[in-house]
Parts: C-alpha cells; structure tokens; sequence
C-alpha cells in the first residue's frame, strides 16, 4: 500500500534529520528565534499538537545552545493574528512555524510576517494564496478519508450498511468525506446517515446513540476521529451491539491505538493523522538554518493504515494525545 | 393590637370587596403551559418526521442525557431567580470531573478498585462543588463585582486548569474503576435510568427549595429588588451566596453522574453547558433579570433543547449545517409563546 | 384660553375612572386641582399632557380641538408636565437631562457649550446650586426635582402641569419653588397644581378644582374658600380633628431604647437620643440632615463608626436589620416603592415578607399566609377595588397600608416610622396618624421621621431636630412650634452649633 510507504517515509526522514542536526549544530554561530504559533489545546488532537511542540522545543533548545524557540497559543483566529505581531515585533523572530487556526484569516498577518524577512513554515492547513510559505508540512486530510473508505470497503466486500460521524463543518472534515466517498464509490456500501459529531466525545456518544435506535442493521462506523470514536465504543457498548459492526477513527490517540494493538474487534485499525506533524516542522525549520542547504518546499506526512501489526510504533504512552 | 385601624369613612370596605377577583377567560395561561404545550408541539414534530423518537430506547437516551444540562439548569434557576447568574458551571463541570478522575486514580493503589474509591471520588466532587459555588457566591457579594464578570473569571480559571491538569490531553478513569462504576450511569431501576431518578429527585427538592421555603421565598424577593430584600430583614449576602452553592452542587451531581457515562474529561467537556443551562431556565419561564423563577418549567425546557438535538439527528430532511438554524428558531418561538401577550387588549 | 378641557370621561377596561369633567386654565393663573387618592386628578392631568387620550369629550387649546396622540404632541403646544415619579435618566448629566431628547446642535454635532449656558441659566433661576455636569443619580431627590423644573421651564412652556411637586422638598425648596411659580404667573404660564398639601395651596391658588371618585366637584376662585371647606368636599365628609390627642405618658415611663454617640461616616457627626414606653419621638431637620443615616444606622442598616444601642437598658448590638427584629423593633421607611415593597410580588408574599418564619414549619404554609393576609386587609382597611395581583398596582396609599400590614406583622414593641404621609391623601393620612395614637395608647413607642411640620407638632411629645448630621436639640412640650424647629433645623440653636460654624 502506497500510504505505508510514504509514512515509513516521513519517519525515516524525521529521524535521519535529527542525526543531520546533531552533527552540523557546532556550525552554527549566529543566534536564531524561532516562533512557534499554534491552537491552545482546546481538544485532544490540538493537545497532542502542544505536546509534541513542546517537546521538540526542549529537544532543539538542548541540541543548539543558540537557537530560542517561543511557543504562543491561541484561542481564536484573531487573538493568533495578535500573535504573529507580538513575535515579529517584541520577539524579532528569524522564523515562523505556523499551524494557522484557519486557512482564510490568517493568509494574510502571515504574509505580513513574510515581508518582514521571516522564514515562515505553515504546517497542516495551507493559507489561501500560493507562494507565501517557505515550506510547507501537512498531513493529507483527502488520504485519511480514502485509507479509511477503503479499508471499510475491504472488510465488508464492498457492500453494507455504514454511518458517518463528521467533524466540526470546515475544509478539513470535507476533504476528509470527499477521499471516503471516492473510496467507495462503485460499492454496494449504502451510506445511512451522516452527522457532525464536532470530533468531540459527548457528541459523538450522542448522535451514535440516535443512529442506534434509528437503524437496526449497522455493519460499520466511520467516526472519523479518536475523540469521536471513544463516543462510539461507548454508546454501542450501551445497545450492547459489539458484535455486530467495527468502527474505523482517526488520527492516532493513544489510548485507541492501544485496542489496535490488543487486537480489539470493535476497533481494529486507525488512520494516522498525527500532532507530531509540528515537531516535524520545527526540525525541518531548524534544518534550513543550521544545514549547508536551504530546506524548502512541500513536506506532505501520509495517512497510513495502523493495524494490530504495526500499532506499537505509533504508540507514545506519554503523550496527552 | 386587637382593635381594627381606625376607619373613619363609610363603611365601604365590605368582605366582598375585599376578594381579589382573579382575571376571568377562558384563554390558557400560556404563561405557565407555553414551554409544556411547546415540548408536547415538538414531540408530536418528531413522531412525524420518525417513528423510532417513540421508542423506549430512544426516550430513555434523550431523558438519561438531559440529565446533566438539567441537573445544572436546576439549580441556575435558584441564581437567576436571585439575580445572579452563573457563567462558570461547563468549566466547573469539567473541572471537577478531571479532579475527580485523578483522585479515583490515585486512590485505587490504595484502597483497589472498589466502592470507596469511588465513594470516595464521589464526596469529593461534592465538596469541590460546594466549595466553587461558596467562591462565586462570596466575591459576588462581599467584593460586589457583578456576576458576570466573577462567573466569567471562574469560568476561565476553571477551564484551563482542567487542560492544564490533563495536559491538554484527555484525562481517563481507572478502567477497573470504570467497570464498578458504570452502572451510575448506564444501571437502571424500575425501567428508568438512574440519572434520571436523579433528575427527577433533584427537581422535586428543587421545586420545594424554591416554592415552599423561606429560602425560596427571599430568592424572589432580591431578585425582585434587592433593596427591598435588605429592608426587610433578609441577609441578602447569605442568601445570594447559598443560590451560588446550590448551583456548585447541583454541578457535581451532573459530574458524577456525568463521568461514568465516558470515564473521560478534558478541556472540551462541558463547553457551553452554561449557555444551555441559561437556555433551559429561559424556555421554562424564569426571567433572565430575575424575581421570579420556575422548577418545572426549566426541567421541560432542558428536556426540550436534548430533544431537539435528538430529533435532528433522526432526520437527514435538514442539512447538517442548519441544525442551529433549528434550535435557535425554536428557542425563539419556545420563549415568545409565553412573554406575547395573548389576552385580547383593553378596550 | 390656552387649555380647557370638555366632558372628558376615561374608562380603564370596565372601569370608568373619569365622568363628565371639565376644566379650564388660565394664562397667568395657578388652578389647583384637588383629590383624594384615585379621584382622577393624575388620569385627567395626563389627558390633558398627551399621555392617555380621553373616551369621550375634548381637549381644547386656543379654543380649538386638539387630538394629542403623545406627549411630544402637547409640548409641542407649550403643555409640559412635571411627573410625580420622576422620570430622569439617572446616569446622565443634568444638563443631558434638561435636554434630553431636544439637543441643541450644531450641524450634526452636540452644541455642549450652548446647553451648558442654558441649563445653568435655567438652575439660577431656580436658585439651585446644583451643577449641570453631576450625574443625576448622585443628587439628592429634591435636587432631582429641581432639574425636573429646569427640564420644563428650558421649553417654552404655557402651561406647567405639576403633580406633587413639594412632596420630596424641604420647607426651605418649597420657598424657592413657590417664588418661582410666581415669576411663571407673571410672565403668563397658566399652572396646574396637584397637591395634598391644603395649606399650600391657600398659600398659592388662584383657582381650585375638586374631584372625589372621577366626578367634579366643585370649581371656582380660591378667594372665599377654607381648608375645611376643601378637606370636606374632598373626603365628601366633616374631618374634624386633624390629629389624635397624645397618649398620656406616665413620668416613670422607662426608657425602651437609647442610642448614645452614634457617627456615621458622611452623614451623621454626633447624635444621641432615648425613647421611652408609649411616646412619640419626632426627628425634624431639612432632607439630608441626616435623620434617615441615624436611624438605619441605628437599626443595623448602615455602617457605624461610632455608637451604642441599648434596649430596655441592655447593650445590644445590631449589625442587621435581623437583629432589629429579634428586638422587636419595626421600622418603615420612607421609599416603598425602591426599599418597602417587591412590586411585581403578589400582596400576600408582600405582607408576610419580613415575618416569613412565623409561616414555616418548616415548609411554607400558604393557607396560614392567605390568612395572615386577611387578617391585614381587615385591620389596615386596604382596599381592593379591582383585581389588584401586585403590589405595583395598588395606589399610594393603599401601598402604604400595605407597608405598615408587613412592618407590623413582627408585633414590635418599638415603631419607628419615615415620612409615612408622603404622597398620600388626607383621608389616609388621617388613618395613619390614629393608628399611630393606638399604637402608643397599647404602650408601644414610636419614632416618626417627618418634613412635615404639622405632623411632627400635632402627634410628637418631644422633637429630636438634626442639622447638618448633628442632633442639635430635643424639644419638649411647649416649646415644640415651628418657630423653634426651624431655629434647630438651621442650627441657630443648639448644641453643636459652633464646631458646625467652623466646619
């Protein structure tokens, strides 16, 4: 499966990177500030996205004595755009790693840091305008939708009765349905419904609890997202109908991928997405300073297929995520 | 004094006089059947659009989950009718569940898994809603920094030291502890879902609290004005802060039986809670600038909000994307039934 | 003739409040127009001002029909009333008040200077000190009505219709008001004047009206017409003693409260006073000469920074109202609506508010509350002619009997009473104040704050008189007159007087 690849890709890469900055950080002398702006861990995923900017920084900081990385969350669009400022003009950063709140808003104070002469990584949703990101890293939203269509459109032989529990409605959660629905199109597998759930717990609980009583054959759930997918387990627990469907969630939560690795029947695979994508951002930003060569360009992670098999080495226990 | 105050004019005053006429028609109150008659419009709507809104199950799920939202609404009811408000009881709720799951947690290396645990976690929750309402209530009164400003304060503190505490993660309950405690939310008797006894039992204390206690009476009367309340006699401090700790009460009794349902909390439980719990109070005919306040009613307007939620999701005749469009349509028309005034006007 | 009005009658639902009447002002003319409580006088008044529109009959101005549909109507035609409530926006300058919604401008801008000028040329007039850039919530009430004056004489207004004008102004107010409704005369405003107050209005009328339960009664000149005279037509009965005798006190009456050196920061400096069993004590002084700070501060309402209770000899200490209670000590205060009464609650509640635990065992016994209710409509004789279901609907009076039912309802040894007649009719007054004598003939005591000086005359055996937050004397039997009274309340006399001169 091409999705594998890509992924063992991304992480050999990751770590041949790593080596690569610790042989060449005695090469730098000048001192560097790097900002980093990112969602406030308001839900698990963006939790997981502080986690692991965290980490990388106390990583980078101890690997180069003179690069300083300055973390700022933010709760809306607009308090990040107050951001950008506050790090161009209190910080004097030399470069910026940026997970934009969302894509339309934020084009624009990010082209303004651009034109102050500041190396600028935009990492999982790309700004409106081409051309203004140095480089760019982002998971594939339309990858993780087709993985998981097609694995359900495998497992059932191409045909049954599915629900879908959607995200929050935004460019994400529609590239997401988009790559499932092309997935499995030409199939027998009748979509019954489809609900936002919000990536969110309660939610999904709730609106799995409402297909249950609406429909009496169910034979999969795509959930979508761990957080959703825990509201799943929960609610189908509930009706006590186990045995009659499996659910497929996403992004790589830890304690979902734990059942993965337990063999759970409920849960058997999830589709990656994963908040590492930050550190990956930050290391490839430190790169393009500290390297012989300018880092530019697309970095895009896969989504790949986490299995009973290979779940151990997606599994970060320590992670909030 | 025994004797009569001196009535120097003609004897006019006669006993029949005296009896207050009461206003005569036959009009419902829509003032006090408006949110009942709303729900009764709503379900019938949703038997239409899908038979399966009838069935057992369904009814138990959407009664089980208007418990929390309830529970809370319940006791915002006691706080708005007092004057107050209270901004800070979805973070407050999250709080308490993160603290209690940690607790739990930490207690099951000493007493196992079992029911002291969560005894235990349980008291806990209480005391720390009590302790939260106690604080509301106290900077509100003896700071006299208005409600809203204090709540929305604490709403803050709260919500982040829940991300904070689950390192803006998600905090997860023992699964050992989960299994002993699952039952308080999913367990039933008599065919009734505990948190919907609890529901019930919290609106019935309620319903006393506010309408055959001096308690409820003086909630009233500040709420009315509060000047008036200190002329005559009530502590009106006291009384303000004890609606805040009820309110923090009534928080935990959501939480606990909140927790069981996923064994998790996180930064994004709990969020807009308080504007639903406002919302509730609100349908149900409790005036949002306080003085006067209704148990029942508020019950059935947190019974209707899950019950709109329910209904669309049982349809896919509306487009997801207008599911607030719905609500807020029948929120509007929930509360104008009641405040128009449908009496034919004065000649 | 710049306004007279024809068979006007005005019915509220099934009930007619107005038959027939008719009325004529004159330019250069102040007609009083007289009633008890519920004759008609604010519905005719506010028929006349454009605010509610007759059932039948005509208003005329010149000589012409006019069909005023609101009050901006009539202001338009120089008719501007003074409301009984005022109706000031609180949070707003006084000079943002005079101009309210007639801002002077310059071009699409707020002329700030111009309205200053002529606010503050309106004040002087009035001879207040009051500055046009205070926010109206921080003036005292008869501040408030000053600037409610100065609103309607910055218009240019023919006919002047006040309600009640003096019942929140100080004697000395009162002076300067009627200078001031002598100058409007002169220069031609025609004036209507509602009042209770019998004695200014002899003072002041050139024409009377009465009216008694919507009908008119009697019209003419004031000249050749005695209070008596009005006192009657107005209750439609012979009112012949005005004030009850006082209650014999027996030279050992002991002392049931004393309060000794009490200070209250910003209100009073020194005050102390006793009352003994079964007497009246009057407090007289000017509005803000600290009688109201005393007295709550007394009862626990108020910070203290210095002052002892004693009750019946014993120290006591009150730091709420509650405490009062428990000492039997009832108070009504002066503002029913804004302290006394929750007005959007039903009468019942009203009436067992302060006495609540009586009621509970422990729940809340409504029958025993329905009964208690009762008992109070009997004994204060309140009237409920028509469904009145909250307290906001009941008139004045009938409030302040619903007051006096809820304060009385803890059967208090000590009564202490703030300006119970404001605003209210003679009829009612006269209730008031034998009720007052019953309470002392039972040995009760009693307290009466009052800017009425007659009051305090006729009902007080001793008057405690303050000035400027000092109690600068106690006056006793035959020296209580106005003469005296008014030589303490200026703080001529009196003990305190100095330090006062050099503060």
């Amino acid at each position: 499966m091409p999705s594998i690849k890509t992924a063992v890709a991304t992480i050999t890469a990751t770590a041949a990177l790593t080596s690569a900055i610790g042989f060449s950080g005695a090469a730098m002398a000048q001192e560097l500030t790097i900002g980093v702006s990112i969602p406030a861990a308001t839900h698990g995923w963006a939790g997981g996205v502080n986690y692991h900017a965290e980490e990388a920084k106390k990583r980078l900081e101890a690997l180069y004595p003179d690069i300083e990385i300055t973390i700022s969350t933010a709760g809306t669009a607009g308090e990040q755009a107050n951001d950008l400022e506050d790090l161009v003009s209190l910080r004097s950063i030399d470069a910026l790693v940026i997970l934009p709140f969302e894509s339309g808003p934020l084009t624009d104070p990010v082209r303004r840091v651009k034109e102050s002469g500041v190396f600028v990584t935009v990492v999982d949703r790309g700004l409106t305008e081409e051309g203004i990101q140095d480089l760019y890293v982002a998971g594939n939203n339309h990858e993780l939708g087709r993985v998981s269509g097609e694995y359900i459109r495998e497992q059932l032989d191409g045909e049954g009765d599915i629900v879908v529990l959607r995200g929050i409605p935004t460019v994400i959660d529609d590239e997401r349905v988009q790559g499932f629905q092309e997935a499995i199109e030409g199939s027998e597998i009748n979509i019954l419904d489809m609900q936002h759930a919000n990536w969110n717990r309660d939610d999904g609980f709730e609106v799995m609890q409402d297909y249950l009583s609406r429909f009496d054959n169910i034979d999969a759930v795509w959930a979508q997202d761990d957080d959703i997918a825990l509201g799943v387990i929960e609610a189908v627990r509930q009706a006590d109908r186990e045995d009659e469907l499996f659910i497929v969630g996403g992004a790589g939560m830890k304690e979902i991928i734990k059942r993965v690795m337990e063999g759970d029947e409920l849960v058997p695979v999830d589709v990656l997405y994963p908040p590492g994508m930050i550190a990956t951002a930050m290391d490839l930003t430190v790169q393009h300073f500290v390297s012989n060569g300018p880092v530019l360009g697309e970095y895009i992670l896969g989504s790949p297929l986490i299995t009973e098999e290979n779940a151990e080495q997606y599994y970060f226990p320590d992670s909030p995520f | 004094m025994s004797s009569a105050m001196l009535n120097n004019k003609t004897t006019q005053n006669t006993a029949a006089q005296n009896t207050v006429a009461r206003p005569k028609g036959f009009s419902i109150d829509l003032k006090t059947w408006g949110p009942f008659i709303a729900l009764v419009v709503l379900a019938i709507l949703g038997v239409l659009i899908n038979p399966a809104f009838l069935g057992l199950d369904n009814l138990s799920n959407m009664l089980t989950r208007s418990a929390f939202i309830g529970i809370i609404a319940i006791g915002a009811t006691f706080v708005i009718t007092a004057g107050g408000l209270d901004l800070s009881v979805g973070a407050m709720a999250a709080f308490i569940a993160g603290v209690m799951i940690i607790l739990m947690n930490s207690l099951v290396e000493q007493f196992g898994a079992g029911i002291t645990t969560i005894v235990l976690g349980i008291g806990a929750s209480l005391l720390l809603g009590l302790c939260a309402g106690f604080i509301n209530g106290i900077v509100t009164t003896k700071g006299k920094i208005e409600a809203f400003i204090v709540t929305l304060g604490t709403m803050g503190i709260y919500r982040s030291l829940v991300t904070y505490l689950a390192d803006g993660g998600t905090l997860t309950l023992d699964w050992a502890v989960r299994d002993i405690y699952r039952p308080v939310y999913y367990g039933s008797f008599m065919g009734i879902t505990f948190p919907v006894w609890v529901f019930f039992a919290v609106a019935v204390i309620g319903y006393i609290l506010l309408n055959y206690t001096r308690f409820g009476r003086y909630c009233f009367a500040i709420g009315s004005n509060e000047k008036v309340a200190e002329y005559s006699a009530i502590h009106v401090d006291r009384v303000k802060t004890l609606t805040y700790m009820l309110q923090g009460v009534c928080v935990a009794l959501a939480t606990i039986i909140y927790v069981p349902r996923l064994g998790s909390a996180s930064g994004a439980t709990g969020v807009l809670w308080e504007l639903e719990a406002i919302a509730a109070v609100i349908i149900g005919g409790t005036m949002l600038k306080g003085g006067h306040g209704r148990i029942w009613g508020t019950v059935i307007g947190a019974i209707m909000l899950t019950m709109i939620g329910n209904i669309l999701n049982l349809t896919d005749a509306i487009s997801n994307y207008l599911n607030g469009t719905v609500q807020g349509i029948i929120i509007i028309v929930a509360v104008y039934l009641q405040r128009a005034s449908w009496r034919k006007t004065r000649p | 003739m710049p306004v007279s009005a024809r068979n006007i009658c005005r019915s509220f639902g099934d009930n007619q409040v107005l038959f027939d009447v008719d009325l004529d002002l004159q330019a250069g003319e102040v007609h009083a127009l007289l009633g008890e409580n519920g004759a008609g006088k604010s519905t005719l008044v506010k028929i006349l001002a454009g605010y509610l529109r007759p059932t039948s009959g005509e208003v005329l101005c010149d000589g012409s029909p006019q069909d005023y549909r609101s009050s901006g109507d009539a202001e338009a035609d120089g008719v501007v009333m003074i409301h009984q409530e005022l109706a000031l926006a609180e949070q707003l300058s006084v000079e943002e008040n005079i101009f309210l919604g007639r801002e002077l401008r310059r071009g699409p801008f707020l002329d700030r200077r111009a309205m200053r000028e002529r606010s503050q040329a309106a004040l002087a007039e009035l001879e207040t000190h009051v500055d046009p850039r205070a926010r109206v919530k921080d003036l005292s009430t008869s501040d408030q009505q000053m600037v409610e004056i100065a609103k309607a004489i910055t218009r240019d207004v023919r006919v002047l219709i006040m309600d009640e004008p003096t019942a929140t102004l100080t004697e000395n107010e009162v002076t300067v008001l009627f200078a001031l409704i002598a100058r409007l005369r002169q220069r031609g405003v025609a004036i209507l004047y509602i009042s209770h107050k019998l004695r200014e209005i002899e003072q002041i009328a050139d024409r009377v009206t009465v009216l008694r339960d919507g009908h008119l009664i009697d019209s003419g000149p004031m000249a050749g017409r005695s209070k008596e005279e009005l006192a009657r037509l107005m209750v439609g009965r012979e009112i012949t003693e005005m004030y009850p005798p006082l209650t014999v006190l027996s030279s050992d009456a002991p002392v049931v409260l004393e309060a000794r050196a009490f200070v209250v920061p910003g209100a009073v400096k020194q005050a102390s006073f006793t009352l003994r069993r079964g007497e009246v004590l009057g407090f007289g002084g000017v509005v803000g000469a600290g009688r109201t700070a005393l007295i709550e501060a007394v009862l626990g309402l108020r910070a203290k920074s210095a002052g002892q209770v004693l009750r019946s000899g014993q120290p006591v200490v009150l730091r709420h109202l509650r405490d009062a209670v428990h000492q039997r000590i009832a108070y009504l205060t002066e503002d029913r609506k804004g302290k006394g009464l929750v007005l959007n609650m039903d009468l019942r509640s009203n009436v067992t508010l302060l006495n609540l635990r009586a009621h509970c065992h422990p729940l809340l016994d409504r029958r025993r509350e329905e009964k208690a209710f009762q008992e109070a409509v009997q004994r204060f004789d309140i009237r409920l002619r028509t469904a009145a279901l909250t307290a906001a609907e009941l008139s004045g009076g009938n409030q302040q009997k619903l007051l006096l039912a809820k304060v009385m309802s803890i059967d208090p040894d000590i009564v202490i009473i703030n300006e119970p007649t404001r605003g209210i009719d003679v009829g009612t007054k006269h209730q008031i104040y034998h009720f007052i004598h019953e309470l002392t003939e039972a040995g009760r005591s009693v307290i009466l704050i009052s800017s009425e000086m007659g009051e305090l005359i006729g009902l007080s055996h001793r008057v405690a008189v303050m000035c400027a937050g000092v109690l600068t004397g106690i006056i006793e039997g035959e020296q209580i007159n106005e003469h005296n009274i008014m030589q303490y309340a200026s703080g001529i006399k009196g003990v305190g007087v100095d330090e006062q001169r050099h503060a």
